[in-house]
C-alpha cells in the first residue's frame, strides 16, 4: 500500500511540471501564474496556523528565514516558468530537482554532515549532467540558429 | 538567457527548503513549522505580486486556473508521499521513487504532449541527471 502512494507522488509531482508546460503553452504569465500558486497554499497555511491556537511565542528569526526562503523559492519558480517558454521543460524539471545537491554541500558545511560516498557520486553525477545539458542546449542553439523552422 | 536561469533555479530552489532543517537544528517545537509555511509562502508571494503591482499588472483567470491546479497537485504529491512514509516505507524509498519518478513523467509529456525531442547531450544528461537525483534522495 506504501508503495502505491510513492508512485501516486512521482506522478502527481510529473503531472504538476507537466501542468506548468501546459499553462505556459495557454500563453499563461509567468508572473502571475506564481502569485496564484503561492496565494492558495498562503491561505490555507495562514488558516491552518490560525486554527492551531498554539499560543507559543514564534522568535522573529523562524519569520526572517522563512521570508528569505520564501523569496528563493518563488524566485527559483518564476526562473522555471520563463525557462520553459525557452527551453525543454524535462530539463527544467530535472534541474529544479538537481538543485537539492545545494542544500546537501550546505549542510556538509554548516553542520559538518558526514560526505558519504554515495553523496560524492552523486554530486559528480549532478556536475557532469549539467555538462551535458548545456552542451546539448548550446547545439540545439545553433541548429535553431541555421534553422528557425527547428525551434518551433 | 538559458544557461542564468538554470544557474537561477539550481540555487535558489536548492536553499528555498533549507529553512526546515535551520528550525530543526535550532530545537524549536514542531508547531512552528505553520507560522514558519505561512511566512514562507507570504514572502515568496509578495517579492513577485509588489513588482507585478507598480507595474499595473493582475493576475488572470488563466493564471488563477493553473495556479490552483498546480497547488492542487502538488498537495497531493506531498500527501502520497506522507502516507507512504507513515505506512512504514523508509525515506531512501519513497524519495528516490516520487522525485524519479516525477522526472520521467515529466520526460514522458514532454514528448508525447509537448513534441519535445532530445539530442543525444541532452539525453545523456537527462539520464545522468536522473540517476544523480535518485541517489540524492537515497543518500
Amino acid at each position: 500500500m506504501g508503495m502505491l502512494f510513492c508512485f501516486l507522488g512521482a506522478i502527481s509531482f510529473g503531472l504538476l511540471g507537466s501542468a506548468l508546460k501546459a499553462a505556459e503553452r495557454r500563453k499563461a504569465d509567468a508572473a502571475g501564474l506564481v502569485v496564484s500558486a503561492y496565494a492558495w497554499p498562503a491561505l490555507i497555511m495562514m488558516v491552518r496556523t490560525l486554527l492551531l491556537k498554539s499560543g507559543g511565542h514564534v522568535p522573529t528569526k523562524v519569520y526572517v528565514i522563512a521570508v528569505l526562503f520564501g523569496i528563493c523559492a518563488a524566485v527559483a519558480s518564476l526562473a522555471f516558468q520563463v525557462s520553459i517558454s525557452i527551453g525543454k521543460v524535462t530539463v527544467g524539471w530535472l534541474m529544479m530537482n538537481l538543485s537539492a545537491g545545494v542544500p546537501v554541500v550546505v549542510s556538509v558545511w554548516m553542520y559538518h554532515e558526514k560526505l558519504t560516498i554515495l553523496k560524492v557520486v552523486a554530486f559528480g553525477l549532478v556536475l557532469v549532467s549539467i555538462f551535458f545539458l548545456s552542451w546539448g542546449q548550446v547545439i540545439e542553439k545553433r541548429a535553431i540558429a541555421s534553422n528557425p523552422a527547428e525551434g518551433e | 538567457m538559458w544557461f542564468l536561469l538554470m544557474l537561477v533555479i539550481l540555487l535558489t530552489n536548492g536553499m528555498s527548503a533549507f529553512g526546515l532543517k535551520m528550525i530543526a537544528g535550532w530545537g524549536l517545537p514542531e508547531t512552528v513549522k505553520y507560522p514558519y509555511l505561512t511566512a514562507w509562502y507570504a514572502g515568496g508571494l509578495a517579492a513577485i505580486a509588489l513588482p507585478m503591482l507598480l507595474k499595473g499588472m493582475r493576475v488572470g483567470k488563466t493564471e488563477l486556473f493553473w495556479g490552483g491546479v498546480t497547488g492542487a497537485l502538488s498537495i497531493g504529491g506531498q500527501i502520497a508521499m506522507a502516507v507512504a512514509l507513515s505506512s512504514g516505507v523508509p525515506g531512501h524509498v519513497v524519495f528516490p521513487i516520487a522525485i524519479g519518478g516525477s522526472i520521467f513523467v515529466v520526460a514522458l509529456a514532454g514528448r508525447l504532449m509537448f513534441g519535445e525531442r532530445m539530442n543525444p547531450p541532452t539525453a545523456l544528461g537527462l539520464a545522468l541527471g536522473f540517476i544523480a537525483v535518485v541517489l540524492l534522495g537515497a543518500s
